[in-house]
């Protein structure tokens, strides 16, 4: 006898029937559902994608499929990929019996689901239901009874209880299946029954049973299994689970710029709902709420008042509020309804954000947090609305295009005291243009940096110049502050200078000076003439002449150190390796802190924080979480690669009374000290 | 609805080194950078929360000099309706030739008066003493209240309630009639904010008036006859020690320059 599956045994034909219009039902449903939200998303501003087409496959296959960014939290990442592998089976599994009974059965006369090929269907759909179930129940555990702090959520887009609706739903249907499948056993007996291991496991429940009873059970269990199947389905769109289209699709469509880039946005900003680009408003709805941004927030952690997901997740429920796309009147006075402000998310939030890209960095469905904020800021600056401090800073940025309110004739002043000129590259050719920066050319804490740096370009023969009075603040945190007529001011002025200089490459010590001019001026074309980047972070410069022995160590440093990734160098630009080749060739010893590399935590800088006044209730500054988090290693020493960060984190040893058990030094500092010629 | 009229005036940037210029009585035109007096800037700053509080028309007046269309531009993003420059006048007016060149101009131009207010900063780096305001009111036969820190309208009894601030904090509470000239010392809220893309906005679409600067200033002369720069010392000296040989010390140094 062939193994064969019994579809719709026990089932009346009226039943079948009822099903597949049930189906059709659930599915036009699903599609209505499925419109009326693209049509919310097709409310936003343009935006052009760029990316190929290869990209976007691989990322699908990467962080769709594989879910790596899942896995990263492996507790997630076994529950979620259980579930998800688990019901992608059994869903194509049932898609399969169906095909199996009525296409290729009563089109072509033939079955395909029956001989080993059965046998492995039905052990692989057992198999994956346990996945499922373990993955749900995980899920369960983690949600309700280790209460997960990431998971709470203050407001549900939807409507309450709508994670246990998803995690109940799945549940209850996949145990249906298998209590289905177990009376179907228990009542056909079939010799194969071992091949379905846990419907025959459930088959000896069923044993005393009265054949009637059999029956009577099986067509129970089989109408609510179906019912309940197609109201998920059909409830798909309005409800959490949407994100088994928005997340693939938000991946699909993912940016491939570094996860805190900005675009040219409007510059009046988001003030509605409907402010945002189409991307933007999909982004919102890709998100599940799972909260990981919120862990990586240095803002968050700090009890500032925003949290990363909160905001997605309120801006969600504000586009689902949106009344129906086609009573929405393009000429409709500001309605309440899609005001953003004040209510639903506050200008403290808004301000908080130091543009680190922590949260967008670890988003498992590439929500890009940074670019939202921006948006939104942009409005409160187009209002006039924001703190003294920032306001003063903004202001002289406009007048000096420096924010320390300084001549801008001071900006070379650092190089006096040096014992030797810097070429002016305005005047004459130079190799690499230093595009120094405001902190490294007029902070007083860091211009000995900065001339330890032109000791070292010097010692390594570098043919440096700089643009004295004609550089202006390169705009990177102007822009993510929200003034963007400001930062295109900058820019403008800026290249303008770029262009009446003569050089191969720009280098800088500056990380944010770096990512603004290398990635979002968009003046340099394909590259330099020899295929290198056109903008170099010094720490890259080094790395390069260290290794090509350009430039000698004359002393080895006996330092036990551990290495802060700037945002802007690391998760903006992925140079992580460079600083330390070139620490480890000074021959310093370093560890790691916990949070490195991608995880790496701000220094609370960022986004023009560091313009701003300080929020009242702060509990713990992130710079001192940081220093603390060094301190905690043993080491000796706290090297960075970033003007703000040596600014922020001396503040923070004198805070921390950490002053004497570590010290902070720039990178730059320790090279010119272990390639300083000999004295004497 | 209020017709109220602001004067600023641009004054040399401390922010940059001034230098004297050859003739040693004015600064060397290369190293000064004009800005808008911060005095005037609140001045701005306070007829724009009357206009938004009260409704009417508000108009700025500088003198023509460099960097003005900036100032004035970024006044009329800031909601100033128009902005008028006076132009043609000989370079680097007195604080008296000035006020008098601004009495006559807004007699002369068009749309000006009569105003109901006439606000300017109380003072100026080049102006301490605040004369700029009540010349103006003189030549206008107006009244003047300076240091003013609040200002209340009432537009039926066309008169105004003043709150000027005094030293520590102390204020006094004053009525006058409209129309008035106010020197303002600060306005009720910090001047605002205005975006640059404002400011650009209103250099595309809106234009700035020019009138002529007209008459001979007949009120007063006065010359700079010498400027100088603050001579540099360095005879500070610091001592230290217990107080019995700090004060040792104190008779030695005393002793030395034949003071004791």
């Amino acid at each position: 006898m062939t193994p064969l599956r019994e579809t719709f045994w026990n089932i009346p034909k009226w039943a079948e029937l009822s099903q597949y219009v049930l189906g059709v039902v659930a599915m036009l449903v699903f599609v209505y559902g499925v419109y009326r939200r693209v049509r919310r998303w097709r409310l936003g501003r343009p935006e052009v994608l760029t990316g190929t087409l290869k990209g976007r496959v691989w990322a699908f296959i990467l962080y769709a499929l594989a879910q790596v960014r899942v896995a990263t939290d492996r507790f997630s990442g076994v529950m979620h990929l259980s579930v998800f592998w688990g019901m992608v089976v059994l869903f194509f599994g049932t898609i399969l019996a169906t095909v199996d009974w009525d296409v290729t059965r009563p089109l072509l006369g033939f079955r395909f689901l029956q001989g080993n090929f059965y046998l492995g269907y039905e052990l692989l759909l057992d198999i994956f239901g346990i996945f499922v179930l373990v993955g749900l129940a995980l899920a369960l555990y983690r949600r309700y009874i280790l209460r997960a702090p990431r998971l709470k959520s203050e407001t549900l887009p939807t409507f309450v209880w709508d994670d246990a609706y998803l995690l109940g739903m799945l549940l209850v249907i996949v145990i249906s299946g298998f209590l289905i499948e177990g009376v179907r056993i228990a009542a056909l007996d079939p010799p194969w029954s071992g091949w379905s291991p846990v419907g025959a496991w459930l088959a000896s429940f069923y044993q005393p049973l009265s054949p009637a009873a059999l029956s009577a059970v099986h067509f129970g269990l089989w109408s609510a299994h179906g019912l309940l199947a197609f109201l998920f389905i059909a409830s798909i769109p309005f409800t959490k689970a949407f994100h088994f289209v928005t997340a693939p699709l938000n991946i699909f469509l993912r940016d491939f710029s570094s996860p805190g880039a900005l675009k040219k946005g409007v510059e009046s900003g988001a003030e509605k709902i409907t402010d945002f680009s189409w991307k933007q408003l999909l982004e919102l709805e890709a998100c599940t709420w799972c909260g990981r941004c919120q862990e990586a927030c240095p803002a968050y952690a700090s009890g500032l008042p925003l949290n990363p997901k909160a905001l997605i997740m309120k801006l969600d429920a504000q586009l689902l509020r949106l009344p129906a796309a086609r009573r929405l009147n393009p000429d409709m006075p500001q309605d309440v309804a899609l005001h953003l402000h004040g209510v639903l998310v506050t200008a403290p939030e808004l301000w908080s954000c130091t543009a680190c890209a922590a949260c967008a960095e670890v988003c498992p469905v590439f929500v890009r947090h940074p670019g939202i904020i921006v948006e939104m800021r942009r409005y409160l600056v187009n209002q006039g609305a924001m703190d003294g401090r920032l306001q003063d800073a903004l202001m002289n940025l406009t007048r000096y295009g420096n924010s320390f309110g300084q001549s801008e004739r001071a900006r070379g002043r650092w190089t006096q005291g040096l014992g030797f000129e810097i070429p002016d590259a305005r005047r004459q050719p130079v190799e690499f243009l230093w595009f120094a920066g405001d902190y490294a050319a007029f902070d007083p804490r860091v211009q000995a940096i900065t001339r330890a740096t032109a000791r070292v370009f010097r010692a390594a023969g570098l043919d440096v110049g700089i643009l004295y009075e004609a550089e202006r603040n390169a705009g990177n945190d102007v822009r993510r502050v929200g003034e963007e007529g400001l930062f295109e001011a900058l820019m403008e002025k800026n290249v303008q200078a770029l262009g009446k200089a003569q050089f191969r490459q720009v280098v800088t010590t500056d990380p944010h000076t770096y990512h603004v001019l290398k990635n979002e001026y968009g003046v340099w074309g394909d590259g330099a003439p020899d295929g290198s980047a056109r903008v170099l972070h010094c720490t890259e410069l080094l790395d390069t002449l260290l290794q090509t022995g350009r430039l000698p160590i004359r002393k080895r440093l006996s330092v036990r150190a551990t290495y802060h990734d700037p945002c802007f160098l690391g998760r903006y630009n992925g140079v992580y390796d460079s600083p330390r080749r070139v620490l480890e060739a000074l021959g310093i010893t370093l560890r790691e802190m916990p949070r490195s590399r991608r995880h790496s935590y701000c220094c609370g800088a960022g986004g023009g924080r560091i313009w701003m006044e300080e929020t009242p209730g702060i509990k713990e500054r992130p710079a001192e979480s940081r220093v603390r988090e060094a301190a905690a290693l043993g080491v000796d020493t706290l090297v960075v690669a970033c003007p703000k960060d040596y600014v922020m984190f001396q503040d923070a040893l004198k805070t921390t009374g950490l002053e004497g058990k570590l010290v902070i030094r720039d990178v730059m500092e320790l090279v010119d000290e272990a390639t300083a010629p000999a004295e004497g | 609805m209020l017709n109220i009229l602001v004067l600023v005036k641009l004054v040399p940037d401390t922010v940059e080194e001034l230098e004297i210029a050859p003739d040693g009585r004015s600064l060397d035109p290369a190293s000064v950078r004009l800005i808008l007096s911060e005095r005037d800037e609140h001045a701005l700053e306070q007829g724009l929360l009357l206009k938004e509080r009260y409704g009417g028309t508000l108009t700025v007046i500088a003198l023509d000099v460099p960097e003005v269309d900036d100032v004035l531009f970024t006044a009329l993003a800031k909601g100033a309706d128009r902005a008028v420059k006076i132009t043609g006048m000989e370079p680097g007016p007195s604080t008296w030739t000035a006020a008098g060149l601004a009495a006559r101009t807004l007699a002369a131009g068009p749309g000006l008066l009569p105003a109901d207010l006439i606000l300017t900063g109380v003072q100026a780096i080049d102006d301490l003493d605040g004369q700029a305001g009540p010349i103006l009111a003189r030549l206008l036969e107006l009244p003047y209240v300076g240091i003013t820190c609040r200002v209340e309208v009432d537009p039926g009894a066309r008169s105004a309630v003043v709150v000027r601030e005094y030293v520590g904090g102390v204020t006094g509470t004053f009525e006058v009639s409209l129309p008035v000239v106010l020197g303002v010392q600060s306005a009720e809220k910090p001047p605002r904010y205005v975006p640059v893309a404002k400011v650009r906005a209103a250099m595309k679409s809106q234009r700035l008036e020019s009138v002529p600067a007209s008459g001979e200033s007949a009120v007063m002369r006065v010359e700079i006859l010498q400027l100088m720069k603050p001579e540099a010392t360095g005879r500070a000296v610091m001592l230290d020690g217990a107080p019995e040989e700090v004060a040792a010390q104190l008779c030695d140094v005393l002793a030395a320059r034949g003071l004791l």
